[in-house]
């Protein structure tokens, strides 16, 4: 559908989160007092969220390139396989740090993978982020994309 | 020097947290690029094709926390001696250094946060074929200086962010009637820094929205005894408001600016600049995705725009200069931007320039490309 620039995901690195970072992230997203396992898949960590004994979802983090800085991005999804939420776990670039706002990070809540997810369409833009909302989104569709087909398969449950 | 210590100390250890090591060094390099075909009306104006701007992009990483970012820019494609035209000149080139989402320290040869282009040039992200004739002769666009600053977001703002700088000023030999405060900018230059100047930004935006105020305030005198040698004499006073605002296929965008030149009378006398005591205008713009229309499945625009500057580098003049009323200037550009992806663009407008005074009017058609990479 979008050929939009295939290089954005050239993840030259893939720096991991700080932890403290990435659990006050699964807290938002999931509420707090969870329990998390990381499964592997291939050569992906997936974070399966659980309370009790009911299973909340799964979540992957992944970078995509900005424009000269990888951006570290959380995707979680619900049991349903519907996007739970999308945080930003770190941006280091200089301009265009307005896709770690929530307002922008919400358009995704409830998106399936049988949604487009197109900028300008059914993700806002953001005027002097365009570099970052397009890296973000691209790489929001790959990871839902991946945590969907790992579920429906069962090689995450 | 406690404080300071304890600040080291600080940056120390934050930089020292392990996830930072797996950070590895590494180059980027990037660009954009634009390239202009301009028939104007009038005698001894043939049309013109020109590669207007070339740009190289080069930042490195140095670990998670400093990256060095620059442009080098070529305008008009070359420079040679004694003929006109022709640049060679970094527009930015700024260490940074990422403390937290909220404090990042920048140094080094920066853009001015004022106004929508100054920082956002890259052709793909406006209409037309060139900058708005505004961002030019009052919003002296590519506005850079060396200095110090600090930018982020406001923690807990809901979706405020800031930049905060101190420059080197600007110089008020260099002033003009036509074109403000324009060739006061010191570019990096071997600058003189006899008038350190305070400049910041701050911006709101929401999906679709953003809105930013900007001020500039510093002398201009260079040390002149006539004009005074105070770090902040024959001060500058620049606000200015901008508004983008994208909803469907329909975007806006708007600047408006006030630049009061307190001694403009003194300069005038000193440096015979006729520069206006006050310089001030604005513009506004829309524009629409035609291709909303006939192909909604797509990921390409064909925006339809119109924009409308009105400006006047003289809207005051201080006693004994006579206003120029030609300066008092009026801009209308029809046109269409074609975008096959994002960051590429084919343009094509026609300008109606126009003036109080009536002298000089012209009517101007344009064909460009731009990209960015």
């Amino acid at each position: 559908m979008v050929i939009l620039l295939p290089f954005v995901l050239l993840a030259v690195q893939n720096p991991a989160p700080p932890p403290a970072k990435l659990s006050a992230s699964i807290a938002r997203v999931f509420g707090p007092g969870t329990r998390v396992d990381t499964l592997r898949v291939d050569t992906s960590a997936v974070l399966r969220v659980s309370r009790a004994d009911s299973l909340l979802g799964f979540a992957q983090v992944g970078n995509v390139l900005g424009k000269d800085q990888p951006i570290t991005f959380l995707v979680a999804i619900d049991p349903a396989d519907r996007l739970k939420d999308v945080d930003i776990l770190v941006y280091r670039e200089p301009y265009g740090g307005e896709v770690a706002y929530e307002p922008w990070r919400r358009q995704f809540r409830g998106k399936t993978t049988g949604d487009s997810l197109r900028v300008g369409r059914e993700i806002r833009g953001i005027s002097g982020a365009t570099i970052s909302v397009h890296a973000v989104t691209l790489g929001v569709r790959r990871l839902l994309a991946d945590l969907t087909a790992w579920h429906q398969r069962g090689a995450i449950r | 020097m406690r404080r300071f210590l304890c600040w080291g100390l600080w940056c120390a250890l934050t930089a020292a947290w392990p996830w930072t090591a797996s950070a590895q060094e590494r180059t980027t390099v990037g660009g954009y690029g634009e390239l202009h075909y301009t028939d104007s009306t009038g005698t001894k104006t043939p049309p013109v094709v020109n590669l207007a701007r070339f740009v190289v992009y080069l930042a490195h990483t140095f670990n998670e926390r400093l990256t060095f970012r620059s442009e080098l820019e070529v305008e008009d494609a070359k420079v040679e001696g004694a003929k006109p035209g022709g640049e060679v000149s970094l527009e930015q080139a700024f260490l940074d250094y990422r403390l937290a989402d909220w404090l990042t320290l920048r140094t080094g040869l920066v853009l001015a946060p004022i106004g929508i282009i100054n920082e956002t040039h890259e052709p793909p992200t406006f209409n037309g074929v060139d900058r708005p004739a505004f961002d030019h002769d009052v919003i002296p666009t590519t506005w850079r200086e060396i200095g110090i600053g600090a930018v982020g977001t406001v923690p807990g703002g809901g979706g405020l962010a800031y930049r905060v700088y101190l420059l080197n000023g600007l110089r008020a030999d260099g002033f003009s009637g036509d074109e403000g405060i324009r060739e006061g900018r010191q570019e990096g230059q071997l600058a003189s820094l006899a008038n350190p100047s305070f400049t910041g930004r701050l911006e709101w935006a929401r999906p679709g929205w953003k809105i930013g105020g900007s001020f500039w305030y510093g002398g201009s005198a260079n040390a002149d005894s006539v004009l005074g040698t105070g770090s902040f004499a024959a001060p500058i006073a620049l606000v200015s408001a901008d508004l983008r605002y994208e909803v469907g296929g329909a975007s806006f965008r708007g600047v408006v600016a006030n630049i009061s030149v307190k001694d403009a009378g003194a300069i005038d006398a000193r440096y015979s600049t006729a520069v206006g005591s006050r310089i001030a205008g604005g513009y506004v713009e829309g524009a629409y995705d035609l291709l909303r229309l006939v192909a909604p499945g797509s990921s390409q625009k064909l925006n339809a725009f119109a924009r409308h500057e009105r400006y006047d580098t003289q809207a005051s003049v201080p006693a004994g200069v006579t206003r120029d009323r030609s300066l008092a200037r009026r801009l209308t550009t029809l046109g269409l931007t074609y975008k096959p992806t994002w960051n590429t663009a084919f343009k094509g407008d026609y300008e109606i320039v126009r003036n109080a005074a009536g002298v000089g009017e012209r009517e101007v058609l344009s064909l460009g490309i731009g990209f960015q990479f």
